[in-house]
């Protein structure tokens, strides 16, 4: 509060910044609220999660970037990045985390939430697909690994039929487009 | 036998306690203070880390009667081998080790404390009269005669004690001691020349000093945080941090506090006063000490951490300030509205530092006192038979200081022995 005589503002630059007031200040406590986002707050952006993640080095966010973007209140941004999606789940850096933010299951959250409002991938809508029409993801074939193994061509008493009934009716079902 | 006073230049917390516990353990003590009520620094916190209490109530100072707020007032009234001398300073310094012979200069009494009931009928009449604090010792109203005005001879006549002489002169005295004690505290940088803050052009941004004196329910708004340019309430809070400290433009160390009590203000902030969201702008968070919980308990409190530097700040349409903030951690720029612009701002030497460490020979360390002896672990001897404690040694925290005192008792002790 002390006075000076008057100085020149500094110079004009052409940074054009992230206005504040247009973030969603109520996304961090949308993701606390969530099962595993309790210790959200607690991060303190050491970038361990970064340092710990296999394949961060391709993104374009980094794991702790991606948390600060939810302390900020970047919801867009984040329902709408790839990285959530491409999360290879690995849990390392949740196990590394020293303040206990669970990092994985934040990214969880993160997808149901986009599902919800319909953001999800092409490539993750086709595994939908795939595990809707055929209860799995990965047919088992009369290959030579079973042959090798002594066992028939045919996975004895193997029926998605049901597993595909009970998908179609979750989120799963969902994101293929039914009810 | 050595019977000579002790002489503590400074009454913030190292002063207070480094006299108060001399005189309790027999030592005659003269303690001088250069402003007209003891407290320091101090004496404008509303809490104080890490009890989060009034800075005094420290365990080891609680068995003292009185109000558990001011433990030391009592000392100062009662403790006859304790005396105290407000609006003095040190002249010059005399004589050899152990045998110093000081000359004080004493400010001209206006007011006269053991008369003054602080009724605040001269203060009706006169602007020159005030009172620094509820919690100002010695209990008295103090006399600005630069503000002088029509009413101050209302206000002699109306003074129902007759406490007031506005002829008083200033004096000198000189007294023989045997140690000197240099508790003469820090300052807090105007940080007017570092431009980018606009502090001192901007009338929003402000010290984490000013802060906590905004937060202070005995303070000017009475704890509600308003912002100095219109006086509306404070929605929203951004504070920065490093501001003078770990520049080499300025002060090249870190002032070791500023994190914790940035943490502190945001706390209250965030945890006592609604809806007002607080923003800190950090290159580093150093919890010294054992206060990590701090910045736990902030991020808990919904407290958002943006770790990178301002860019500009400039004052908004709204009346608030709009800054820009480089966001290091997501490569972002990121632009604010706020109410208030907190600067945490170096703590340096305070005025009148230097001229004591020359005319006591001491060494010097960024205008601080500096330990005689680099080698040893006594950062309190500084000379012989000179001590110092408390921030005047560079930035402590308020522990830190009382146990800085503490020591330099028991150095004084021993030497008596």
């Amino acid at each position: 509060m002390a006075e000076t005589k008057d100085k020149i503002d500094p110079p004009v630059t052409l940074v054009e910044p992230i206005d504040m007031s247009r973030l969603d200040s109520s996304f961090r406590k949308e993701i606390q609220s969530m099962p595993d986002g309790n210790e959200l707050n607690a991060c303190f952006a050491c970038s361990t999660c970064t340092a710990a993640c296999p394949i961060a080095n391709q993104w374009t966010y980094k794991p702790h970037q991606l948390i600060r973007m939810i302390l900020l209140g970047m919801r867009e941004e984040v329902l709408s990045s790839k990285e959530i999606w491409e999360c290879l789940t690995c849990f390392q850096c949740q196990e590394r985390c020293p303040q206990n933010v669970r990092v994985t299951d934040i990214l969880f959250d993160c997808k149901n939430l986009a599902a919800e409002e319909g953001k999800v991938p092409d490539s993750i809508k086709g595994l939908a697909k795939e595990l809707i029409e055929k209860g799995q993801l990965y047919v088992i074939t009369a290959d030579w690994e079973r042959e090798d193994l002594d066992l028939e061509p045919e996975v004895p008493g193997m029926s998605t039929d049901e597993f595909r009934e009970i998908l179609k009716a979750t989120r799963t079902g969902k994101i293929v487009g039914g009810e | 036998m050595v019977t000579h006073p002790v002489l503590v230049i400074g009454a913030g917390v190292a002063g207070l306690t480094a006299a108060v516990e001399l005189a309790d353990s027999g030592v005659q003590t003269v303690l001088i203070e250069r402003n007209s009520t003891v407290g320091g620094n101090a004496l404008d916190l509303y809490k104080a880390f890490p009890t989060d209490d009034c800075f005094y109530c420290f365990e080891g100072n609680r068995w003292r009667p009185g109000i558990r707020k001011c433990f030391y007032r009592s000392a100062l009234l009662d403790q006859p081998n304790l005396t105290l001398k407000i609006n003095t300073t040190l002249k010059e310094v005399t004589g050899e080790p152990g045998k110093f012979k000081v000359v004080l200069s004493i400010g001209p009494r206006y007011v006269d404390p053991v008369k003054c009931i602080m009724c605040g009928i001269c203060m009706e009449h006169s602007k020159a009269f005030s009172l620094i604090s509820p919690q100002c010792q010695p209990q008295a109203v103090v006399y600005n005669p630069d503000k002088a005005d029509e009413g101050v001879a209302r206000a002699v006549e109306e003074c129902p004690t007759k406490a007031i002489d506005i002829e008083a002169q200033p004096s000198e005295e000189t007294i023989n001691v045997s140690d000197i004690i240099v508790a003469t505290g820090y300052h807090e940088m105007q940080p007017v020349n570092v431009d980018e803050y606009g502090y001192g052009r901007i009338p929003n941004v402000i010290t984490q000093l000013e802060l906590a004196r905004m937060l202070d329910p005995n303070g000017i708004t009475g704890g509600v945080l308003t912002r100095p340019s219109d006086g509306e309430r404070v929605k929203s809070v951004l504070m920065i941090q490093c501001v003078g400290s770990r520049d080499e433009k300025y002060y090249p160390y870190c002032s070791k506090i500023c994190c914790i009590f940035a943490l502190k203000h945001a706390n209250i902030i965030a945890l006592e006063r609604e809806n007002v969201s607080v923003n800190i702008v950090y290159m580093d968070i150093r919890t010294y000490d054992r206060y990590e919980r701090y910045y736990r308990e902030a991020r808990e409190a919904g407290v958002n951490f943006i770790r990178g530097r301002v860019q500009r700040v400039k004052p908004s349409e709204n009346g608030g300030i709009e800054a820009i903030v480089y966001d290091s951690l997501l490569n972002r720029y990121l632009k604010f509205d706020t109410d208030l612009f907190v600067l945490s701002s170096a703590l340096e030497a305070p005025k009148g530092s230097e001229e004591i460490i020359k005319a006591l020979g001491l060494r010097e360390s960024n205008g601080f006192v500096a330990p005689a002896d680099l080698e040893t672990e006594e950062n309190v001897v500084v000379g012989d038979h000179v001590y110092a404690c408390g921030t005047a040694l560079g930035p402590a925290e308020v522990p830190e200081s009382v146990t800085q005192a503490r020591a330099v008792v028991s150095k004084i002790l021993q030497s008596r022995m």
